[in-house]
């Protein structure tokens, strides 16, 4: 539930992305907690199981438990054997633990779906269109790059989609990440809180250059990327490959607050070959 | 007893072209898997010497794409699964009292049919390129515009897989009606041991997951051979755009991939979860602790199954409600593998636990997959897995779930080395061998988790993740060796090993381990029974008595095995009653001289390779491919003739457990399973075409893309033609019984007829349409003119394809009823309607969807 309170009073800073509960740290907190319970269950059940195999190793001496228990005869017909109860406590115990792992996370991928209030946050929309092999990224004003450029603090909305195959973009560091399908759109959102250079990858086999399918993320201060974006307004400024794309204009329907995969983008793709 | 029937010793080559005996046909998977476990090691090895440093540049960037691709695809098809099915091949008939699989020229032809599927892989590494786009084959990376060069490598690869998928196809209705059919005597479903109950629930899983595949397999084929356009974008010159001229392609690949593959994962867990489990009742000492929820389990897993593919794809855009079943059907689907975790620890209590070179393995292979599924835990959290997908997480996860499957493997090989070979292997070496073994596996995977930041199938990673990258490629090649040592340890002790005896291990109690070591031709030396709920071989005098009492009649039904369930299967199903007329009357099934013996399915899969390899290369226009798709046709098809001709004799048992298909003869068992994964694969083609046209707008589609000559009328026509014609066979059935020969060659001629005339008519339609000029169709409405046209002939082609094989066999049955047969037996006639009736309603499917709507 922390998320919903803090998604909550991101509302009191309009116009920010800096008290937004970035991805990041969501993501950081579940890991984390995954990562300490995984471990110890794990540790636990091994050593369970090492437990179990050298304690009732055959030491070569005579069968200690020969009135206790019946051995298996050649020939019988399969049957189980006792000690059914103890399965399953061991199962509800597991059983427990993973499904409220999951049912607590569940809340934090509402968050992450929904994202902050889109009418509090005034979130910033770029298109990206995944090409072998390389990104662009148009801003609202169809202003086209291939480094992506944000603000720091402020939400950033992505819609993301491909040109030729299937990609998949992903800002590591961001813990952004979604793909880049052609023909369909998919959204996702990420705020930076530091400034600084970052990369964005393709985390999906694309062909020959697929390792190098590599673009920066840039996030400057929020006066910077202010003054850098009005020096761009109405011009193209990416190399020529690209010049073509400068038409889409996805990013005008404002409210992408339910990222929904568009299921008929026949309405909303805008062609380089139209 | 031991009848030879012209098998020719184990030494001699000829007989392993020959054979179709359950365990010489085990041993041929076991050898070949074991070649392809090493093709793709090689491979695998290659790419983590080049990931040995972040920046280095081994193979050069397509040689990289094309090894990890490979890799995957050997493994995952050619290696791990028929590894399991060499056990299930040896195993499952003696474990559960049959002498042999129900149809083992069938089993034969599986076998022959992977071998090749998988030399035409090993060819197309030679025809420039082979696969580059990973083992997932997105769309449409898949498809020729994106591959360079000819791209003839990759055809062959899909085809390669389109063999591949029949085999396991072939194998599942085999293996299904085996089990179903040949069980001994008291031996209830629940009952059979539980490495072959693993496999029911794979086959099962197997006949339906892999119908989807072959769907995507045999679209994707069309795309490269006849140039159909589900996955392809449009060309825009030379380039492809970004137009909306199928915007559902990606995704469809997508979910047709998934739909196979999650299954898959399962495919090719359980039986090596079955082996593990044999391995810890007979070196425990112990029976499996909650063996009937450990059956449950896996029944719930099975079916489960198919209904969490969507947890691949959680990125594509998928919508909350949807993502949140799929996330709770995945976390629900791993709690059954709790309970069978579990229950083997526990099985271990007051045990008598011995560590041979078996029960490590398994062992090791158990606590390997607790670490996998905890991991996958981490990605059933959908927020995690938005992060882990496409990077080393997933790659770390799988190969500790999937290797962990096949350390089980190779535990259940020094289980039964012995059972096999007769001999021992040397139990130091194997000890040995295991813990560097699990030594390298885990320098090799383990590290994978640290470094989980690295994308999936690349060749540069960051600096500073170099270390577990070096690791991980150093515990490669440990485990590599390791492979070294279990080769020469088997290989060696093939003369050097002591004899093991019919049992070498304590508390071992499934029935392989109560005959010799290997076991004789005929598996057993009476009839294998548990009516007293012990395993008891019964003499034939009690079999005959038994029989008897039981029935009335002197003897069980025998019937041939006939040729491949694809062609129909009842062609040449010889009239049980004349078979057994023709037999001496003391003689009981046990008696009956099966046939173990034939070169057909050797044949029909070599004419298989050749057409295939054909095909990849047949849009060059090359004469060699040409010819070699012309001869390879002419050689598959002459086969397949001379194996409904030949004369071969698969006896049903005298005695089984048969619930729940005790009235359901083995032929029509095999048909309907061949059904059901058949129903499955226009499912997935009408699905796909539902998909693409949703996905494009539907009402838009028929505006768009579809022609005003294309009319109603002619669909109409054949739907009549259809019906009718299936009236027809029931008239023959009934002509047959009445012993009517001119009745039966009649009705059947008729039927004929009228598939012909539905063949005709649809040519005329599919010629007037390619040649239409109109305004929108400048060029005619063919193949490749657009998404619309490409899922009408492909569907449509596929049903024409099924009425086309339905034709051949009623012609052939129309000849041999004018010669006299069927008359008084009508079996043969009623399972060719069967499969004629199916093709006809599934035009009736077709009908409205592509004519009407
Ligand atoms: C505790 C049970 C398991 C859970 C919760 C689980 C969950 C998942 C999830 C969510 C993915 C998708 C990751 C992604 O691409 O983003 C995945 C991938 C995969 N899993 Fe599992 N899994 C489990 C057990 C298994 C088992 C038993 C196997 C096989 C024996 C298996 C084999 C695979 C494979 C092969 C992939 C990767 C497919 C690919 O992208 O190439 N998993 N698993
Ligand atoms: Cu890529
Ligand atoms: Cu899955």
């Amino acid at each position: 539930m922390p998320s919903f309170v803090l998604s909550h009073t991101a509302a009191v800073f309009p116009l920010h992305g800096g008290g937004v509960r970035a991805p990041s740290e969501v993501f950081a907190q579940i890991f984390e907690v995954f990562l300490l319970l995984g471990t110890a269950v794990g540790v636990v059940v091994v050593a369970y199981t090492m437990y179990h195999a050298l304690k009732y190793r055959d030491d070569g001496g005579a069968d200690p438990y020969a009135d206790k228990v019946e051995r298996p005869q050649m020939g019988e017909m399969p049957t189980g054997g006792s000690g059914g109860r103890k399965v399953f406590y061991s199962f509800s115990i597991s059983a427990i633990i993973v499904v409220s792992l999951i049912a607590w996370t569940y809340s934090q991928l509402l968050y992450i779906e929904q994202g902050p209030d889109p009418a509090q946050t005034d979130a910033l929309e770029i298109d990206v269109e995944g090409f072998r092999f390389g990104w662009e990224f148009a801003y609202p004003n169809n202003h086209t790059t291939n480094t992506l450029y944000v603000p720091q603090d402020r939400v950033v909305r992505l819609q993301v989609t491909s040109r030729d195959v299937f990609h998949n973009f992903g800002i590591p560091e961001l813990r952004v990440k979604t793909d880049a399908i052609p023909g369909q759109y998919t959204s996702a959102w990420f705020t930076a809180n530091e400034t600084g250079t970052y990369e964005a990858k393709c985390y999906e086999l694309c062909g020959s250059g697929h390792s190098l399918m590599i673009a920066e993320v840039r996030v400057l201060p929020q006066d910077e990327y202010e003054s850098w974006y009005n020096g761009t307004e109405g011009s193209t400024g990416s190399g020529n490959q690209t010049a073509a794309n400068g038409t889409e204009t996805a990013t005008e329907s404002a409210d992408l607050a339910a990222p929904t995969a568009s299921a008929a983008p026949a309405a909303t793709a805008g062609g380089v070959g139209a | 007893m031991s009848h030879d029937h012209g098998l020719p010793p184990k030494s001699s080559v000829s007989r392993w072209f020959l054979t179709t005996n359950h365990k010489d046909i085990g041993v041929l998977y076991l050898i070949t898997a074991l070649f392809f476990l090493v093709f793709g090691g090689v491979l695998a090895l290659l790419f983590r010497l080049e990931l040995i440093t972040p920046g280095a540049d081994l193979l050069g960037q397509m040689g990289y794409n094309q090894a990890v691709s490979t890799h995957g695809l050997l493994m995952v098809f050619w290696f791990i699964s028929p590894f399991a099915f060499g056990f299930a091949n040896y195993l499952v008939p003696l474990q559960i009292g049959a002498d042999d699989l129900a149809f083992p020229r069938l089993n034969a032809l599986s076998y022959w049919l992977y071998l090749f599927s998988g030399l035409l892989m090993g060819v197309s590494f030679f025809q420039g390129t082979t696969f580059a786009g990973g083992w997932t084959m997105y769309a449409p990376l898949n498809t020729p515009a994106y591959i360079p060069g000819e791209g003839l490598g990759a055809t062959s690869v899909v085809l390669a897989l389109i063999m591949f998928t029949a085999a396991v196809t072939l194998g599942s209705v085999n293996f299904l009606t085996t089990m179903y059919r040949m069980r001994a005597e008291g031996l209830r479903m629940r009952d059979i041991p539980i490495f072959s109950l693993s496999i029911n629930l794979t086959v099962w899983m197997m006949l339906f997951a892999f119908a989807a595949l072959l769907a995507a397999l045999m679209i994707l084929a069309s795309d490269h051979i006849l140039g159909t356009t589900y996955f392809q974008y449009s060309i825009d010159g030379t380039t492809m755009a970004t137009d909306a001229d199928n915007p559902g392609a990606s995704l469809l690949w997508a979910h047709l991939f998934w739909f196979f593959g999650h299954p898959e994962v399962y495919i090719v867990f359980f039986p090596a979860l079955g082996v593990m489990a044999e391995c810890f009742q007979t070196f425990t000492g112990r029976r499996l602790v909650g063996r009937k929820w450990f059956i449950i389990s896996m029944v719930l897993v099975a079916i489960q199954s198919f209904v969490v593919w969507m947890h691949h794809m959680f990125l594509t855009g998928i919508n909350l409600p949807i993502k949140t079943i799929f996330m709770a059907t995945t976390i629900g689907i791993s709690l059954p593998f709790d309970l069978m975790v579990f229950s083997l620890i526990y099985t271990m209590a007051k045990g008598r636990v011995r560590f041979t070179t078996p029960f490590l393995f398994s062992l090791g292979a158990l606590i390997l997959f607790i670490i996998g599924g905890i991991t996958g835990v981490f990605l059933g959290a959908i927020v995690l897995d938005y992060q882990f997908r496409g990077t080393y997480w997933v790659v770390a996860h799988f190969h500790y779930v999937m290797v962990a499957g096949a350390t089980a493997l190779f535990g259940g090989l020094y289980y039964w080395y012995p059972k096999i070979t007769g001999k021992m292997y040397n139990e130091r070496l194997g000890q040995i061998q295991f813990g560097v073994y699990f030594l390298g596996f885990n320098l090799l995977y383990f590290p994978m988790f640290i470094a989980w930041e690295t994308p999936r199938r690349v060749f540069v990673y960051p600096e500073s993740l170099q270390i577990w990258h070096s690791m991980a490629t150093v515990g490669g090649f440990i485990l590599g060796a390791s492979f070294l040592l279990m080769f020469y340890n088997l290989f060696v002790s093939l003369w050097r090993g002591e004899d093991a005896g019919d049992n070498p291990w304590a508390y071992a109690t499934s029935a392989e381990w109560a005959v010799s070591s290997p076991p004789p031709l005929e598996n057993f030396p009476g009839v294998p029974s548990y009516a007293t709920g012990k395993l008891e071989f019964l003499d034939d005098e009690t079999v005959a008595e038994r029989t008897e009492r039981a029935s009335g009649a002197g003897h069980g039904h025998a019937a041939t095995d006939g040729g491949t369930a694809a062609d129909g299967g009842a062609v040449t199903t010889r009239a049980a009653a004349t078979a057994t007329a023709m037999e001496p009357a003391h003689e009981t099934a046990g008696e009956e001289h099966a046939s173990h013996a034939s070169f057909w399915p050797f044949l029909v899969s070599l004419g298989g390779f050749v057409t295939f390899l054909g095909l990849s290369g047949v849009r060059t226009g090359s004469v060699v491919y040409l010819s070699m798709a012309a001869i390879g046709g002419l050689v598959t098809f002459g086969s397949l003739f001379g194996m409904t001709r030949e004369p071969f004799h698969a006896p049903e048992m005298a005695i089984a457990e048969r619930w729940p298909f005790s009235s359901v003869e083995k032929m029509k068992l095999g048909m309907w399973t061949f059904l059901a994964s058949d129903i499955v694969l226009f499912g997935a083609f009408i699905g796909s075409y539902a998909f693409v046209r949703v996905a494009y707008g539907w009402t838009a589609w028929h505006h768009d893309l579809i022609p005003a000559e294309h009319v109603t009328m002619p669909g109409l026509i054949n739907t009549y033609l259809l019906l009718t014609s299936s009236f027809l066979v029931v008239l023959a059935m009934v002509a047959a019984e009445r012993e009517s020969k001119r009745g039966t060659v009649a009705a059947l001629v008729g039927t004929f007829a009228l598939g012909v005339g539905f063949l005709i008519n649809k040519g005329l339609e599919w010629q007037h349409l390619f040649h239409i000029h109109s305004e929108a169709f400048p060029n005619g409405w063919n193949l490749s003119t657009n998404i619309a046209s490409s899922t009408f002939y492909l569907t449509t082609g596929l049903h024409g394809a099924h009425v086309t094989i339905g034709l051949i066999i009623c012609a052939y049955m129309a000849v041999r009823a004018w010669n006299g047969a069927y008359q008084g037996d009508d079996r043969a006639i009623e399972y060719f309607g069967l499969y004629w009736h199916f093709v006809d309603i599934v035009w009736l499917f077709l009908f409205p969807l592509f004519y009407i709507l």
